[in-house]
């Protein structure tokens, strides 16, 4: 019989394991740095024209005044060492950002024992992957509704401990109420075990202002097959509801047909609002989904 | 009943009826369901199960339930197995329990009162009256009572340690049978007769008329082995008996002295079909004279055991001398060539403050001497002569020696005529040289002696020649001429040496020949029992120490009477054997004469008895048995309702993952099964009892118990160690841990004792043992090291009140704190204190005597001998600790690096000290020998 375990709050909370599996996967990752070609400056509002003095918040550099330019743009605080007159420039903030979310809720600490790990394991392994990758690639990264979105060198660090010290999103099942930007990109990975139309009402919120996403469904092999048979009692860890059943095996009939509806709701919601769904199981390697993922983050960026 | 197999409470096994119910409630009570997590549950809750399966019971647990239920029933009805049948007949009528208690039943007696309470039991369960008969006991009415009453009087049951008397219980018995119609009689018989009328004589027809029921319990053939020990001809020998060949063919004997020490053991066989063998043993008189028990060795039986007493030891010898009482050259007298001669194997006595010739007899005669010596004696007034003519008579031994006295005077208590005067060989005026002894003949007791060559006579008695001069000459010299002479007059005996018992006509008592001559003729005196006193009415001796059934020598019982001193019987239940008066001059009682033999019980008078062996009667009560398999059931029916439930699956599911926690429950259930001793891991080198300890000096601490303490003790010693041998000419091993109560402290000149306030104290034969050390010269070195809490005034630290709990039942001498002029400061390097890991601690140690008044000051001072006990507060153990690669392992107070070096020198200095005591002391004097010397 296939046993199947529950991970409690504390373990679903990214630690030093996922941490640093996600580190190895993303140093496994192609080096794709987003190609060069998408550096165009056709592009350049929005995209790469970081590393630049432009328009932005953060302090770039000084630079010797040039006559003719507006006396207003002298750091006067800086030109007074010496007798020069200096320009601070700012660095040119791109506005566009990869924003993920990550389902911690207790139904992702769901493992059973044909999975290589729980759920919310493989999803933290994965996004932190994709937000380190990502930041290698120049983009920057935020988690949706907690952080800002940054290029820090240590990004993985600063999402993990950012998701530590939230404890609301242990309870959570779908992604909190927030606007990316119009050309940010969003990536929820949850298991999605919510009813659709809450997901289609969450995926619509974020989608408002035109961003678009991708859905990563993390799937346990055995809520795809459901392999039990005989008696059984099924309880569920987030609403607490139990349902015996005589037998099991009748019963798993019905549930697959069930579970391919659903899913099939899923891919209607992304296909809906242009966005994509990717069905990682978690008896796969963790560097498939990744892979797809970077592909499709990649790809929405050319067509951008 | 079904055969051999009885219900206490037949009727609960009416319960196994219901069991087919029971089938079907377990049917249709299945175990619970398992239980799955599973969160897709929410998409999927209003999906209702098609079909409902009804679930069933699994038909093995089924069985494996009414199993279970089916042994708790069986249990509850209280199966017994009694292949006896005693006691399970049914009836009402009363039980008679007789068994054998005399010494033969002291062999199994385990399984003989098994067996009887067995029967007593089953009694109990059938609710019938019973009686309580032990055949060794003095005769008494036999009264039914409740069977927990019987059980008691059946408990306080011992064997006796003499044969029984059955016979003297028939007309209880009668009395018994004849009140009690249908009484039942069990006989757990040993199989020896005893000592009077055999009681099966007396039974057979009480049986037949009365028609009780007899069963007799008895071996097949009756184990018991016993002893009777006779002194014959100068040889131990012993008698092993038995009442019939039982298989038990080989053995041991083993002979003990007074202390329970044994002296020899001798193997003993009987040939397959005997009953007796005998078994000597072969020993020098004077260890055979120290025996005082023998035994067969594993039969805990008082039968088995011989108690020897005085009678058969030692001779008495008294000696008197003819010449003058004072004598000017005590060591040329002839009483000391004798007395010297006899020590080794006979008591000798000599007269003390007596003036005479006659009193000096008298005195021996009435010490009850058995061998009187009298060494150149001449005449003797007519009284004496009497009695000394009437000891002979009743058996004494009348040993008597040449000389000038002799030789002049004329005298009947002699074996020969002699000549007066006496020739003189090898003297100025004669051209003899001095003779030696011819061999001697073998009919001569002195027989398988071998004169040395040079034992030179230069002057002897002679002998007329009489016709019967050759039969009782026993030695005679080259020419056979009669130099030792011997006569039997009534019991006794007289012999006489023609020459002195000095050097003065011969060397021969210088001889070894002399000793081995007077051996043998002591050992004549054998047979020859004084009698008592002159008499008189024989002594009363009260019982000192008798046996019990098994053997062992305990104090006597109240109901132990005296014996007189002539008692030669065996031993009765008045008379339990053991050993009667004083330690001196008492005798042993024995539980068989010399004479006795041991002979099966007769049965065939009684025909109509059933026989039961003693080995296969045993009851079996299956109640145990059949609660412990229902348990298990129960437990193997939790287990599986469990693993249906699917929580098993989850663990196992768990621990398959986790190899390193299979390992750990494997190391869990390796370390609940009890290690074997610990020290059999130590290095051999360091094994406290081992020969190397004997051979090389080393220091040794005690295991405390306390892992800490206990490493830096041996790290300290280990220190202290490679610092006297880097230092000193001491190249120690290495330290020893010991346990006190368990080691042998002798090898160990210095034990240093830390103390652990949190163990228990040690325990009593540990402290005698430490005290046995201290006072057979070495030292201790107690360290509270507790220098750092204690302050002066104040309450006892912990540790301390440890040490004085401990030195409360020591022999400890009186302390002073280490003056500045102990030799302790001086044996090695000078230092003023004792430091260790603290400074501050005092050292105490035995006080030294005042110093002399006025005397010249001396530099150092010292006792006796070296300080048994060296009490220190400083943790010295730890300042000298060091590790593998030489580095301090403890921080010293103070900082100060050179305290630990003085720490090191105080270790230096208190091992030499206990090395050579006082001899640095003596050694101040040396300048002043020099300056003498040189002078």
């Amino acid at each position: 019989m296939v046993a199947t375990r529950l991970l409690g709050e504390t373990e679903r909370r990214p630690g030093r394991g996922q941490t640093e599996g996600a580190l190895s996967l993303a140093e496994r990752m192609p080096r794709l740095v987003l190609e060069a070609r998408r550096v165009s400056t056709s592009l350049a509002h929005g995209l790469h024209g970081r590393r630049r003095a432009g328009p932005g918040e953060s302090f770039w550099q000084f630079r010797p005044f040039v006559t003719g330019e507006a006396a207003a743009r002298i750091d006067w605080r800086r030109s007074a060492r010496d007798d020069r007159l200096y320009v601070r420039e700012r660095e040119w903030e791109a506005a566009h950002n990869v924003w993920i979310w990550i389902d911690r809720s207790a139904s992702m600490g769901f493992a059973s024992d044909l999975a290589l790990a729980a759920k919310v394991d493989r999803a933290l392994v994965l996004g932190l992957a994709l937000a380190d990758t990502l930041v290698e690639g120049g983009e920057r990264v935020g988690l949706l509704g907690l952080t800002r979105a940054t290029a820090s060198r240590r990004i993985v660090e600063g999402l993990a401990r950012a998701l530590v010290a939230d404890e609301a999103g242990l309870t959570e099942d779908l992604p909190p109420r927030a606007s990316p930007g119009r050309f940010d990109e969003a990536v929820l990975m949850s298991d999605f075990l919510t009813p659709l139309d809450r997901v289609g009402a969450a995926v619509a919120d974020i989608a408002g202002r035109g961003s678009r996403g991708h859905l990563v469904q993390i799937v346990d092999p055995i809520e795809e097959s459901f392999p039990f048979a005989g008696q059984a009692v099924l309880h569920d860890p987030e609403s607490g509801h139990e349902l015996p059943i005589g037998d099991a095996g009748g019963w798993g009939t019905a549930y697959r047909r069930r579970i391919a509806i659903h899913r099939e709701g899923l891919a209607e919601i992304a296909r809906a609002r242009g966005w994509t769904l990717t069905i990682h199981r978690t008896d796969r390697p963790a560097s498939e989904a990744a892979l797809r993922l970077l592909t499709l983050v990649a790809a929405s960026r050319g067509a951008a | 009943m079904l055969g051999p197999l009885t219900f206490a409470a037949p009727f609960a096994l009416a319960a196994l009826a219901a069991l087919p119910v029971l089938w079907w409630l377990l049917r249709v009570t299945p175990p619970r369901p398992k239980r799955i997590a599973f969160p897709p549950l929410r998409i999927a809750a209003d999906l209702l199960p098609e079909r409902q399966s009804p679930a069933r019971t699994p038909p093995w647990l089924l069985i494996l339930r009414l199993l279970a239920a089916a042994a708790l029933i069986l249990a509850v009805a209280g199966p017994v197995w009694s292949p006896s049948g005693i006691g399970a007949t049914g009836a009402r009528t009363p039980l008679l329990v007789m068994i054998d208690n005399g010494f033969t039943a002291a062999h199994d007696w385990r399984t003989r009162m098994r067996v009887a309470q067995d029967a007593v039991e089953g009694a109990a369960r059938d609710g019938r009256p019973v009686a309580v008969l032990a055949t060794a006991e003095p005769a008494a009415p036999v009264e039914a009572r409740q069977p927990a009453a019987a059980l008691e009087r059946l408990r306080a049951v011992a064997p006796r340690p003499h044969l029984g008397d059955r016979a003297a219980h028939l007309s209880s018995i009668t009395a018994f049978l004849e009140k009690q119609a249908g009484a039942e009689i069990v006989w757990i018989a040993d199989g020896v007769a005893d000592a009077g009328d055999d009681l099966a004589k007396g039974l057979g027809p009480l049986v037949a008329r009365t028609g009780a029921g007899l069963t007799i319990l008895a071996a097949e053939r009756p184990p018991a082995l016993a002893l009777s020990a006779a002194d014959a001809g100068g040889r131990l020998t012993a008698r092993v008996l038995r009442a019939a060949p039982n298989g038990r063919d080989a053995g041991l004997l083993r002979a003990l002295d007074a202390k329970g020490l044994p002296l020899a053991e001798h193997d003993f066989r009987f040939a397959p079909d005997a009953t007796e063998t005998d078994v000597g043993f072969e020993m020098p008189v004077e260890l055979r004279n120290a025996i005082a028990r023998i035994e067969v060795a594993g039969e805990r039986s008082a039968g088995a055991v011989t108690l020897m007493d005085e009678r058969g030891k030692r001779r008495r010898v008294g000696i008197v001398f003819g010449g003058t009482a004072d004598q000017a050259q005590p060591l040329l007298a002839p009483t000391y060539y004798l007395a010297r001669a006899l020590q080794p194997f006979a008591d000798v006595q000599e007269p003390r403050g007596a003036k005479g010739v006659a009193e000096s007899v008298a005195q021996m005669l009435d010490g009850q001497v058995s061998v009187l010596v009298l060494a150149d004696v001449g005449a003797m007034d007519e009284e004496t002569r009497a009695r000394v003519a009437k000891f002979v008579d009743e058996g004494g031994v009348l040993l008597r020696f040449a000389g000038p006295r002799l030789a002049a005077g004329n005298d009947p208590l002699v074996p020969v005529r002699l000549r007066r005067g006496g020739r003189s060989l090898g003297g100025t005026l004669s051209w003899d040289s001095p003779k030696t002894l011819a061999p001697f003949a073998p009919e001569s007791p002195f027989a398988g002696l071998v004169p040395p060559a040079d034992i030179g006579v230069r002057r002897q008695i002679l002998a007329e020649p009489d016709g019967d001069l050759p039969s009782r000459t026993w030695a005679s010299l080259e020419d056979g001429t009669p130099i030792v002479t011997a006569e039997k007059r009534g019991q006794g005996l007289v012999a006489l040496f023609h020459v002195t018992a000095d050097t003065t006509w011969s060397n021969l008592p210088l001889s070894g020949l002399f000793i081995d001559m007077l051996r043998r003729v002591v050992g004549l005196a054998g047979s020859a029992a004084p009698a008592a006193g002159q008499g008189g009415p024989a002594a009363v001796l009260a019982p000192r120490l008798t046996l019990d059934g098994f053997g062992a020598l305990g104090s006597p019982p109240a109901s132990a009477v005296a014996v007189s001193a002539d008692y030669g019987d065996r031993a009765t239940g008045e008379h339990p054997p053991g050993f009667y008066g004083p330690p001196d001059a008492g005798i042993a009682v024995n539980a068989l004469r010399s004479s006795d033999t041991l002979k099966p019980l007769d049965l065939a008078a009684l025909t109509g008895a059933r026989t039961g062996s003693l080995a296969g009667a045993e009851t079996l009560d299956l109640r145990a048995g059949l609660f412990t398999l229902a348990l298990m059931l129960l437990v193997l029916d939790t287990l599986a309702a469990l693993w249906l439930g699917g929580f098993l699956a989850r663990r196992a599911g768990r621990l398959r993952g986790r190899p390193a926690v299979l390992a750990l429950a494997a190391l869990a259930l390796a370390a609940a099964i009890p290690p074997g001793p610990a020290r059999a891991e130590e290095p051999p080198a360091n094994r406290p009892n081992g020969i190397e300890s004997a051979l090389v000096t080393r220091l040794a601490y005690i295991v405390t118990g306390d892992a800490a303490i206990d490493e830096a003790s041996r790290a300290g010693l280990a220190g202290l160690t490679q610092m006297l041998a880097t230092r000193t000419a001491l190249e120690p091993g290495e330290p020893a841990g010991l346990d006190p109560a368990k080691d042998e402290l002798a090898f160990y000149p210095l034990i240093y004792w830390p103390i652990a306030p949190g163990r228990p104290q040690p325990s009593e034969a540990a402290i005698r043992r430490i005290d046995a050390f201290m006072r057979n010269g070495g030292t201790v070195l107690f360290d509270t090291r507790d220098a750092l809490t204690s302050r002066p005034g104040g309450p006892p630290t912990p540790e301390t009140a440890y040490l004085r709990k401990m030195l409360a039942t020591l022999e400890v001498p009186e302390l002073e704190i280490v003056p500045a002029d102990h030799v302790l400061t001086k044996a090695f390097y000078l230092v003023d204190s004792f430091p260790g890991r603290y400074d501050t601690g005092q050292t105490w140690v035995e006080a030294l005597p005042p110093a002399g008044e006025g005397g010249e000051r001396r530099p150092a001072r010292a006792g006796d001998g070296v300080s048994p006990i060296v009490i220190t507060s400083n943790d010295l153990a730890a300042a000298w600790a060091v590790g593998k690669r030489g580095e301090a392992l403890y921080p010293i107070t103070g900082g100060d690096q050179r305290q630990r070096e003085m720490a090191f020198r105080g270790g230096v200095n208190i091992v030499m000290y206990t090395l050579t005591g006082n001899y640095k002391a003596d050694q101040v004097h040396v300048p002043a020998l020099l300056e003498r010397l040189g002078q």
